[in-house]
């Protein structure tokens, strides 16, 4: 069915661009994070696609199936086992960044990004 | 069926997460998005992916979020 | 030996693990890196060059199709991985004696990251894998966060969590890139893919394959610090500790070299590709020099001195020849070395004075003349004096856009490089010739000697590299020739 994945197609492109959306406008710091979480998920999403064959079966290889029709019926692991990678990667960074806010938080009092990134510049005057 | 179902629910909780106010419900449907798209990976017939979709970012990445919105201040704004 | 190309990775990566889980013990893990600090620049001058598959998978000859498929992860080692793998690793044993030598009490932590960022970029030379190489620009952005907010510097956690909130939105575009080449061709291996495109497989002219290489191009900008990415890149510089940002740029130029190479293999038969490079890497030449003339922290100036020098880097690869080619990696090579003579010379300073105001400094020459005369020569390699290293790479560099037929790209690059050198020149003055201000207190404060022999190390390969150029040039090009 080509409809699988073309429902999946829009979500992962509104995934990307609700992140997007919100990494760039939203001003609170942990929403942005939240948004950059989206972007990710988004992209996952779309890999794990690429993957996905319609009317296939799961790519393991269980005791008693046919191999030739398993080779010809599995859906294609690769992608897979890239996003697994690709997950655990985006929640480390997402870690980090939390931590660096946690630290900000203490210095600034607020997470607006505004006060919290954008007026180290007007302080260094040599900052353009 | 199932994907469109499971599509409507990512999207809306993603939606949802961005415009909350209270912080912690945004930490919460995050967890939320993140659930429904391990189910999904699960119909895209990935089920180790939906395994650590599910753990990670349906459990781990929330909990982190809490916390450091617990540490932080949980209103937004 | 072939077994060493993995450990070029394995080695810094499992001393950064097990730094950071005895770090407790000061004395050994003091030893500890010292150690393996020593190794890493032996191991690629020991290795034979040759493949290494992961898990022993050889390639595989599809009998049907007549095509070679490599299931495994590949390692490739050569000439040019060989000098560039060299290079980082005698950096990072510099900067790591430097760091050792400051500081009584080490930090486990730091010394991670040094070596976990080390690990990354050996990493993403050697892999053939894009995928890999994908994971490995993560962890070295990771790494590179980690540095600059690891520093005391004022305002360092905020320039580090910026970088990241802006890596966090190039990253998954670039993931999004490799995406698309995987529904393509079905691999991520680039020499599968490289030869799925020469052979018509994948329809160059498809829209989902220029989106690809525009999505990719997106991560390798940001990835290297080119324009719209300039500033963030040198704002990282100035904040890391000075020896700090002598190993991010090593990185930075790694990085950008290995990303290009593989994207020139994937995508040289598309002529956008290579207008969209000399574009980008003009504008950095540009916007760099021009900015680094209105810096007046001294740090701040030498990255974006390093931003514009990115830029002949781009300008050789751009142009597309093998002449060229191997004029734009014999530029990387060189600017790695002398900008770490740089960073690590003017952060001797920063160490002497406690001050990056170069309005507030003067005078310098009298009390520290050694590091006076060795940022002198190095700020000339850079600014391509002859007979110095950046002079050979330089010319290579204009001789090879006058012989492609761009005239107006070697009057731009002979201009960039004299505004180089009037910026250096104007900060060396105000800094070292210009009378001592008053309020200015030198008296009692030395350079740490371990500063001095890293700059002494790099001087002499600068002025070798410039003697010598075709010990080096001579590699590449057989190398440049492989991939063309």
């Amino acid at each position: 069915m080509a409809q699988v994945q073309l429902v999946i197609l829009f979500t992962s492109v509104a995934l990307v661009v609700i992140g997007l959306y919100s990494a760039i406008f939203i001003d609170n710091i942990i929403k942005k994070i939240i948004g950059i979480s989206f972007i990710e998920e988004g992209v996952n999403l779309f890999i794990v696609a690429i993957g996905y064959k319609a009317g296939g079966v799961v790519p393991i290889l269980m005791p008693g199936m046919d191999t030739s029709w398993f080779a010809s019926n599995a859906a294609y692991p690769l992608p897979f086992g890239l996003v697994l990678t690709s997950i655990v990667i985006g929640a480390s960074t997402l870690a980090v960044m939390l931590a660096l806010v946690m630290v900000l938080y203490r210095r600034y009092g607020t997470l607006s990004t505004k006060v919290m990134l954008a007026d180290t510049s007007k302080r260094e005057e040599y900052d353009e | 069926m199932l994907e469109i179902v499971l599509s409507i629910v990512i999207v809306l909780s993603a939606i949802l997460a961005l415009i909350q106010k209270d912080l912690l419900k945004a930490a919460i449907l995050t967890g939320f998005a993140g659930a429904a798209l391990a189910l999904l990976f699960q119909v895209l017939l990935a089920p180790d992916v939906a395994l650590t979709q599910a753990i990670v970012e349906g459990a781990i990445v929330p909990i982190f979020i809490a916390l450091a919105v617990k540490k932080t201040q949980r209103s937004d704004g | 030996m072939n077994e060493l190309i993995p450990l070029m990775v394995i080695v810094p990566l499992m001393a950064a693990l097990l730094i950071s889980a005895f770090s407790k013990l000061n004395k050994v893990t003091k030893i500890f890196a010292f150690v393996v600090a020593i190794c890493l620049p032996l191991i690629p001058l020991l290795s034979n060059y040759g493949l290494h598959y992961f898990g022993g998978y050889e390639p595989i000859l599809d009998n049907v199709t007549g095509m070679i498929y490599h299931p495994a992860i590949t390692y490739s080692f050569t000439f040019l991985q060989q000098i560039f793998i060299g290079a980082v690793g005698l950096l990072t044993f510099l900067v790591i004696f430097i760091y050792l030598t400051k500081y009584k009490k080490v930090s486990g932590p730091y010394l991670f990251l040094l070596f976990l960022g080390t690990a990354a970029v050996t990493a993403m030379m050697l892999t053939d894998d894009i995928f890999h190489m994908f994971v490995f620009f993560e962890i070295l952005a990771l790494a590179q966060v980690g540095i600059v907010a690891a520093s005391s510097i004022d305002y360092s956690y905020e320039m580090a969590l910026k970088y990241m909130v802006l890596g966090s939105i190039g990253s998954p575009m670039m993931l999004l890139g490799i995406g698309f080449l995987l529904a393509l061709t079905g691999s991520v291996n680039v020499t599968d893919i490289a030869v799925a495109v020469h052979n018509g497989l994948v329809d160059a002219a498809s829209p989902v394959f220029l989106l690809s290489l525009a999505l990719i191009f997106f991560g390798w900008l940001y990835a290297s610090g080119m324009p719209p990415f300039h500033t963030i890149k040198s704002g990282i510089y100035s904040k890391a500790e000075p020896h700090g940002a002598a190993l991010l740029q090593s990185f930075t130029v790694i990085s950008m070299i290995s990303i290009v190479l593989i994207m020139f293999r994937i995508y040289a038969s598309l002529p956008i590709f290579e207008v969209l490079i000399v574009f980008f890497s003009i504008l950095a030449m540009i916007l760099g020099v021009s900015l680094a003339l209105t810096q007046t922290d001294f740090r701040r100036m030498i990255g974006f001195l390093a931003v514009g020098e990115l830029g002949f880097i781009g300008l050789g690869i751009g142009l597309g020849t093998n002449f060229s080619i191997t004029a734009g990696l014999f530029q990387a090579l060189n600017e790695i070395i002398i900008t770490a003579l740089l960073f690590i010379g003017f952060g001797a300073i920063v160490n002497a004075t406690d001050e990056v105001d170069t309005r507030k400094l003067g005078g310098l020459l009298a009390y520290h003349p050694k590091v006076a005369i060795m940022l002198l020569i190095g700020g000339l390699a850079m600014a391509g004096v002859p007979p110095l290293s950046g002079f050979q790479s330089k010319l290579m560099l204009v001789q090879a856009s006058l012989s492609c037929g761009f005239p107006e790209i070697s009057i731009l690059a002979i201009m960039v490089s004299i505004a180089t050198f009037v910026v250096f020149v104007k900060t060396y003055y105000t800094m070292f010739l210009k009378p001592k201000p008053n309020d200015l207190d030198l008296e009692g404060k030395e350079v740490p000697k371990a500063m001095i022999f890293a700059m002494g190390v790099l001087l002499i390969i600068v002025i070798l590299l410039g003697i010598f150029p075709d010990v080096v040039t001579g590699g590449i090009s057989n190398f440049v020739g492989g991939i063309l």
